[in-house]
């Protein structure tokens, strides 16, 4: 048991002594011009001083040596307890400035935290298995730098000094602007903590697993409304139904899919044993249901689709602060109704993402609209080589 | 109202950071003082330039551009003129060191520029630590050190402040911001607003630490013997500051008994062999020439040929007879003779030395002054040195006559000089049968009879040599005098005599326990041949018979005469440390120090083992001792007390900590609630001291302003009540 115990006790002294030496995970420590002036120094005194025996030169050396082992520790201490949480505000449209924000924390009790910097990084994010690493050395048949100088080129960095002390107990925030440049997901991560402090003699950079993933929208764009295109009223007494609705109660009508619970009235459909909600008086009639096809087939140009989402996005937004959208619906998905903020922000996100589809094998059908109701849909088609149109029932309505 | 911690601002952190690079300019161009290669006029002008510079900030706006394009070309052309001119490389480095010191001094630094005079002034610092092994060196390392720390980390925490690019250099010709409005107190003012005695104490703290590493780097840094060493010194000359040279007129040695200064100090390992009057012999002076005494060519030549070597063996009693070990610490500039009592066993340096010496004459010589102090160790020496072995002169005066070099009998007088020592030798009376002692004392006591002793002697004028005019007249005179008559009287009357020059006496430095000797201890004696003993004997005309018996103390009663606890003793005996442990710390050392470190631990390994088991055996007697009622009772006590404690410690009602966890004994929310209760404050102090109280920590505001406020309020009360009551009166 006793040699088992010194044989442990050993272990555990080799682990914590090579843990001192051997550098962490995501953690770089590199010399500065000053430290490698000190550490040039150190050599020429130590070598001056073994030649010459002199004790004088071996205080300095000790002295220097000292120097840099306090360097480490002050290092070390500065960036101890303190805590960052990454915070992106969305929603982010594609070249619209957006920010994010670094909540710091100093979680000591009395040291505070100095010249620290954080580096930001916001690049495109792709889903999928994680490949076998490759080397430059090694890579067979991929071309890494190229791969790698891609990456670079797609990606936005950044760095934010912390220009003030981080008081005990104190916290700051930092914030970093960036553009996203085309839709899709971006993943904004915090790459990295870096100091430099206390002497200059050693950038310590520590990396962190911070990121976010964050769709981003398309990018709005500009578009001309065209005569007769506004949309039909649709025929009947059919009403819709939205959240939030103002005026007096005008009638009852029959529930259709996709109607609020809260505008049910309950007597009624007791009375009548079938779902009746109220219709009010302010509701607007000019609903419109957007439905956007993404045929590979149909949108043959990458730029002229962009263009399509982007109009589509825009459209969508325009038609929701008019309180005039219905619902959305992409291919052959289902309709998805637009009765609050948080729908058409979903919608929002699946055209960030939404990419062209192979031509189906058969012709679409159209998404289901409730029987009692035709609605405008709103289609969108090319127009010419590089222009979009929005189609309402065979009339265009909209083009960029 | 939570108010935010004070800071420095950006223009505050420049003049800070101008502030401590000046400072260490000053520093390290203080070192070329004490440097003595000739530079102390240079010195003090960049001093002055630095100094200038420093309190003035805007100055350096107005050196014109033209100079500073001139600037390194002049000082490269200086170098180079000063190499050609002086020939000593050294020098010449420092000279250019502080030219470079002065024009960053004088202009407005980037951070690069602040590392160039780190470097600069380290250079300094370390070359005349080198150079010099001064104490003074410990100090001035660790006062740059910590500037130079604190210099840097203002630089970087600057260029945090200016979101990471270094600061720009400031145009030449225009006064950057921070200097344009510079004031020095209130700058200190604000330093003092804004230090916290936290921060203070941490950063003490983390110095205290890099002192303490750096020594226990120090001791752990292997050392190996190298050859080749000492390799600063041979680019510098220095002379010898004192007369100990192989010639001397007479006068020289008073002149150096009129400086104080210390010479050297002597480490002995066993202080019962400490004697109360010792003579530390240097020189032997056996040629009278030309009104002076000299070491003749013949003698010098027994010194033997130049060796390199850190061992000398010699022919005394031996380290068994004698188990004393001195070692001396010879101070810079005193000689290249090295003081030492007698015959000695072995002499060790600490790296090898180019020395000559001569065993028989215990004579030790090395090639050049010292430019620093010089350690070495004797052993085997004996402690009184009244008489020195000398084999081959024995062998000598054994042929003489027949052969040989000179016998250290004859002088090179004229006739009426001699004829004079003659009469003067006949007053005293020839050598009896009852030896060259008997002779001697006569001699002496002849000499201090017709002539006092006095530092300023006259010699009278007149023809023939001075020391014969000085013999034939009754004027004082002083040891060299002494000594020089002695020896031409012994060799008039047929005896070999030799002045010998050096040290006599010395203090005892009660706190260092060691011997100290100064320049003013320096003096002069003779030394005779004693044939049928085969040494010669010491003789000090000037020694009183009391000092005689004096010299034949040891040990604590000769210690006791030579005791010395004033505060020059004090400060030397720090000296006296930092050579021990410090200048001197070698291989030896190394190994010493880590077996002294082993045998403490497993010492208070041992004791601590010794101490339980004997406090465990007193504990089982106690228990089997007879248990009356008073005992039962109080172990009983005993027991309810420590498991009420710890009953009320479980349950945190009796906290252990003496940091403050909870409201009640936080220091600073008790100052607050006793400020509430005393003071009759305006609304908003009364919240900030309620929110201090009561509030969470996060939510403070800074303790100390609103502490100094309620201070304020509290003597505005009073005066207020003073003067109320006043008028009621």
């Amino acid at each position: 048991m006793n040699q088992a115990d010194g044989s442990n006790r050993r272990l555990f002294w080799r682990r914590v002594l090579w843990g001192l030496v051997w550098p962490r995970r995501f953690e770089r420590i590199q010399p500065t011009i000053s430290g490698v002036v000190l550490i040039g120094l150190s050599l020429g005194i130590g070598t001056a001083a073994y030649n010459s025996a002199s004790n004088i030169l071996f205080i300095a050396l000790a002295l220097l040596l000292a120097c840099l082992i306090l360097s480490g520790v002050l290092a070390w201490l500065n960036l101890r307890k303190v805590e960052w949480k990454l915070e992106v505000e969305p929603p982010l449209q594609a070249g619209q400035e957006a920010g994010l924000s670094l909540l710091l924390r100093n979680g000591k009790k009395f040291l505070p935290t100095y010249a620290l910097w954080f580096e930001f990084a916001a690049g495109p994010f792709e889903r999928r298995e994680p490949s076998r690493p490759e080397s430059t050395i090694t890579a067979k048949g991929i071309d890494v730098w190229a791969a790698l100088s891609k990456v670079k080129s797609e990606e936005q960095r950044g760095t934010v000094h912390l220009r003030t002390r981080l008081d005990p107990g104190g916290e700051a925030r930092l914030d970093w602007m960036f553009t996203p440049p085309r839709r899709g997901l971006l993943k904004v991560e915090l790459r990295g903590v870096g100091s430099l402090f206390p002497f200059g003699f050693l950038r310590k950079q520590a990396g962190t697993d911070i990121f976010r993933v964050i769709p981003v929208w398309p990018a709005p764009v500009e578009y001309r409304r065209l005569a007769g295109g506004s949309p039909r009223r649709p025929e009947g007494d059919h009403r819709l139904a939205r959240v939030g609705n103002e005026g007096e109660m005008i009638a009852l009508r029959h529930y259709e899919v996709g109607d609020s619970h809260r505008l049910v009235h309950w007597k009624a459909s007791a009375r009548k044993r079938r779902l009746l909600i109220r219709q009010f008086s302010s509701q607007n009639s000019d609903a419109c249901s957007i439905w956007m096809r993404t045929d590979a087939a149909v949108w043959t140009r990458p730029e002229q689709f962009e263009l399509m989402v982007s109009l589509v996005a825009t459209i969508s937004q325009d038609l929701f602060r008019a309180g005039r959208l219905h619902s959305t619906a992409i291919d052959s998905g289902a309709r998805v109704a637009a009765k609050r903020l948080a729908d058409l922000e979903s919608f929002l996100d699946r055209l960030a993402q939404v990419r062209t589809a192979p031509a189906p094998t058969a012709p679409y059908a159209p998404p289901a609209y409730p029987t009692r109701t035709r609605l405008n849909v709103m289609t969108f088609e090319p127009e010419g080589t590089r222009g979009v149109a929005a189609i309402v029932n065979g009339i265009k309505t909209a083009a960029t | 109202m939570e108010s935010r911690p004070q800071r420095l601002n950006l223009d505050e952190l420049h003049q800070l950071r101008w502030l401590l690079g000046g400072l260490l300019m000053l520093l390290s161009v203080a070192t070329v003082f004490y440097l003595d290669i000739g530079s102390e006029l240079m010195a003090s002008v960049v001093l002055l330039g630095i100094l200038v510079a420093l309190v003035a900030p805007a100055l350096p706006a107005r050196v014109p551009i033209w100079a500073h394009r001139l600037a390194f070309p002049a000082i490269v052309a200086f170098f180079a003129v000063d190499i050609r001119i002086t020939g000593q490389l050294l020098p010449a480095i420092v000279r250019l060191d502080l030219l470079l010191l002065l024009y960053r001094g004088v202009c407005y630094r980037a951070r690069r520029d602040d590392l160039q005079i780190v470097v600069l002034g380290l250079f300094l610092i370390v070359v005349a630590g080198v150079l010099t092994v001064s104490l003074l060196f410990a100090a001035q390392i660790l006062v740059f050190t910590g500037c130079a720390l604190s210099l840097l980390m203002l630089v970087t925490i600057a260029e945090s402040n200016e979101g990471g690019q270094a600061p720009k250099l400031a145009v030449k010709g225009v006064v950057p911001p921070w200097a344009s409005h510079v004031d020095w107190r209130k700058l200190f003012h604000r330093l003092w607003d804004i230090s916290d005695w936290r921060l203070l104490a941490s950063a003490a703290g983390l110095f205290v630490g890099v002192v303490v590493v750096s020594g226990l780097l120090f001791m752990a840094i292997p050392r190996f013997q190298l050859e080749n060493s000492l390799f600063l010194e041979r680019f510098i000359t220095k002379r010898a500051m004192t007369g100990f040279n192989d010639s001397i007129k007479f006068g020289d040695i008073t002149e150096i008994t009129q400086d104080d200064s210390i010479a050297f100090d002597v480490d002995l390992s066993d202080p019962a062999q400490a004697p109360a009057l010792p003579y530390w012999r240097m020189i032997v002076l056996d040629e009278y020439k030309n009104g002076g005494f000299k070491l003749s060519a013949a003698l010098r030549s027994e010194l033997g040929r130049e060796r390199t070597t850190a061992n000398i063996l010699g022919i005394g009693p031996g380290a068994g007879r004698t188990p004393a070990t001195w070692t001396f610490y010879l101070e810079s500039g005193v000689s290249r003779y090295l003081p030492i009592l007698g015959n000695f066993w072995a002499l060790r340096f600490r790296e090898a030395q180019n020395v000559r010496y001569s065993p028989d004459m215990a004579i030790v010589a090395l090639r050049d002054e010292p430019a620093a102090m010089t350690a070495y160790r004797v052993e085997g020496m004996a402690s009184d040195g009244i008489e020195i072995r000398d084999r081959a002169f024995a062998v000598r005066w054994r042929k003489r006559g027949l052969v040989g070099p000179p016998l250290q009998i004859g002088f090179d007088l004229s006739e009426g000089d001699k004829a004079a020592i003659a009469r003067i030798d006949a007053a005293v009376g020839p050598p009896t049968s009852k030896g060259p002692q008997e002779f001697a004392d006569r001699v002496m006591t002849y000499l201090r009879r017709t002539h006092p002793y006095s530092l300023s002697p006259q010699i009278p004028e007149g023809p023939g040599d001075p020391l014969v005019r000085w013999m034939a007249s009754g004027e004082p005179g002083h040891c060299e005098l002494f000594a020089g008559a002695f020896v031409l009287m012994a060799r008039s009357a047929g005896i070999p005599a030799h002045v010998v020059t050096g040290f006599k006496g010395g203090t005892w430095n009660a706190y260092s326990g060691n011997y100290t000797i100064r320049n003013s201890d320096a003096h002069a004696w003779a030394e005779i041949w004693d044939g049928a003993r085969e040494t010669w004997l010491r003789e000090d005309p000037l020694a009183v018979a009391a000092a005689s018996d004096l010299s034949q103390q040891k040990g604590d009663a000769a210690i006791a005469g030579l005791m010395d606890r004033s505060w020059s003793a004090r400060l030397n005996s720090l000296r006296v440390f930092w050579y021990r442990r410090i200048v001197n710390f070698d291989q030896q050392s190394q190994a010493d120090t880590f077996k002294a470190v082993k045998e403490a631990t497993g010492n208070s390994g041992k004791w601590l083992r010794t101490a339980v088991s004997e406090a465990a055996h007193r504990a089982k007697v106690w228990f089997k001792g007879p248990w009356n009622g008073p005992r039962i009772a109080r172990v009983f006590l005993a027991c309810a007390g420590a498991l009420g404690a710890l009953w009320l410690i479980a349950t945190g009602r009796l906290r252990l900590s003496p940091v403050a966890v909870g409201r009640r004994t936080d220091p600073v929310r008790r100052e607050a609630g006793r400020w509430l209760k005393r003071i009759d404050a305006p609304d908003g102090l009364v919240a900030e001291l309620q929110r201090l109280r009561y509030g969470p920590v996060p939510t403070w505001p800074r303790p100390s302003d609103v502490f100094r406020r309620a201070r304020r309020a509290a003597s505005s009360s009073r005066r207020r009540r003073r003067a109320s009551s006043r008028n009621t009166s």
